[in-house]
């Protein structure tokens, strides 16, 4: 092979080739580097899950085969089987919430029942309820402490009042999704799918309850402590890069059930039915209570969420 | 040739800068910035937060679970058609005997609903007694909370008063009502107070922005 210029040292390496073995090189590091995240796909997305289509579109087949997809993806990453199920709404069944701010004591068991029900990601810990600690005398949320820590709940001149997702009846998330993503159900819960999600996180920027949380990380969470009892609108595990929300534990209360927020208040603080049915304990709540607040209720959002008192 | 020196010095510069982009490309590669902090582990919530359980166990519980009874055997120590004379101190506070040292009698901000025949029969102390007159087994105890607390009884019944579990679509399940003693002390009703659960762990600390409770 001819040497460029005859008068070359005897490196073998002149500056231009040199210049161009750099360049050629890092050119490769550089491609290389960029696809390195190609190396973790399976993190991201399989074949199977990026042909999926859009969940208003599955045909029974179609979804018969994303759940089972979803039950052998569970299973290989944490070695339970578990039980997926796409429940439809009930006709004649619209979903209400209230909670009595007069019975709340502030313990928080609401926060850790509803991980413990819907595999949310332990680290980074992703919590669907806050619980805010406020002074008696207020409902300001300006002076609300949620980092409270004291020795036994509740405390002398405070009141608690924790805030989840209001399945609001006209909710700002589900007007902002560019890709629908996310939308509300006839029984008025709010659902977000987790494969057509771009994780685009207008909906969190939204929402004025703090309601929604993102998956920066990978969700981690305990193989023991999975629940195998999981709905697709629901609780069946995320990946990085989604966002999630309090879903009124789509997978319990389409089955007829209370959610694990409500069964786990020592308090019985917690209340949740169909209001359309006018002999559940929602309905009667709204008839007879001083049903007081719908937290900021100024945005005009229509919470489905009652704060209400005793006497 | 006046080449000489800067050509020993060029070959060491491009060695040099070889060796650099080597380690450049080999650490875009290996992706040595992927993860350039870990953040501290938290640990899983203790199980006792998961807890579904009540405060207390009704009579109807302990029936259910076939459990020692013997405290409700009360004419295992009474005599049957002698009522038991109740002592007071020089405040008319009740002196709770020795035997029922268990019993902390609170009911009422007052600290005045301290007659045990409110509630227990003295005549028969294996029931209980309303002040209209009923008479109710111990398994019954909600009737005769609610012969005073009247609303309550009336919220209970309608579900919206205390702990319910199970099924909110009767047709699917059926539901799970507590009884008033699942979590009220009878003596002493006041619901008791607990440690509460852990808070949201913080990536950064932040300073608390504490605010004084309203004057009471």
């Amino acid at each position: 092979m001819p040497l460029p210029d005859s008068s070359a040292p005897l490196t073998g390496v002149t500056r231009r080739s040199f210049l161009r073995g750099t360049v050629a090189l890092s050119g490769v590091a550089a491609l290389a580097a960029a696809l390195a995240p190609l190396r973790r796909l399976d993190d991201y997305t399989t074949v199977e899950r990026f042909m999926q289509k859009y969940y208003k579109e599955l045909t029974p087949d179609e979804m018969a085969r994303v759940l089972a997809r979803i039950t052998s993806e569970v299973e290989r990453e944490y070695g339970v089987r578990p039980h997926v199920r796409d429940l439809k709404p009930m006709d004649g069944v619209e979903f209400v919430y209230a909670l009595n701010l007069t019975r709340c004591i502030g313990c928080r068991k609401c926060v850790h029942a509803c991980v413990n029900e819907n595999n949310q990601s332990r680290n980074p810990e992703i919590q669907y309820i806050r619980v805010l600690r406020l002074p008696h005398g207020s409902l300001d949320i300006e002076k609300a402490e949620h980092n409270y820590a004291p020795e036994s709940v509740p405390e002398k001149g405070y009141f608690y009042m924790p805030v989840q997702c209001q399945q609001c009846k006209n909710p700002p998330c589900v007007k902002v999704c560019p890709v629908h993503a996310t939308w509300q159900e006839t029984d008025g819960i709010t659902v977000v799918d987790y494969d057509w999600c771009i994780g685009c996180r207008y909906c969190e920027a939204a929402c004025p309850y703090w309601a929604r949380r993102f998956n920066f990380a990978k969700p981690s969470l305990p193989k023991d402590r999975l629940n195998p009892e999981m709905a697709y609108l629901g609780n069946r595990p995320r990946r990085q890069g989604v966002m999630e929300k309090c879903h009124f534990c789509i997978q319990r209360t389409r089955a007829g059930r209370y959610p694990a927020c409500l069964e786990v208040c020592p308090a019985g603080a917690r209340k949740f039915g169909n209001i359309l049915d006018p002999d559940s304990e929602v309905a009667y709540i709204l008839r007879t209570k001083r049903v007081f607040i719908q937290l900021k209720e100024e945005m005009g959002t229509s919470p489905r969420f009652f704060y209400y008192f005793d006497v | 040739m006046e080449s000489d020196l800067p050509d020993t010095r060029t070959r060491w510069v491009l060695r040099g800068l070889f060796v650099t982009f080597a380690a450049l490309a080999a650490a875009f590669v290996l992706d040595l910035w992927r993860h350039p902090v870990s953040s501290a582990v938290i640990p899983p919530v203790d199980p006792k937060f998961l807890d579904t359980a009540t405060v207390r166990r009704s009579y109807a519980d302990l029936v259910r679970a076939k459990e020692d009874l013997s405290d409700f055997d009360c004419y295992g120590c009474h005599e049957r058609g002698k009522p038991p004379v109740l002592a007071f101190d020089a405040n008319h506070n009740l002196v709770v005997p020795e035997v029922h040292s268990d019993v902390v009698m609170g009911h009422g901000r007052h600290n005045r609903n301290n007659l045990c025949f409110n509630c227990h029969d003295e005549n028969n102390l294996e029931v209980f007694q309303t002040r209209d007159g009923r008479e109710l087994k111990f398994a019954e105890s909600p009737q005769l909370c609610g012969s005073c607390h009247g609303p309550t009884l009336r919220d209970w019944d309608a579900g919206v008063h205390g702990r319910t579990s199970g099924y909110w679509n009767r047709s699917a399940g059926p539901i799970d009502r507590k009884q008033c003693v699942n979590c009220h002390n009878p003596h002493s009703p006041k619901f008791p107070g607990r440690a509460p659960a852990p808070g949201p762990h913080l990536l950064h600390p932040v300073e608390t922005t504490a605010v004084e409770p309203h004057g009471h």
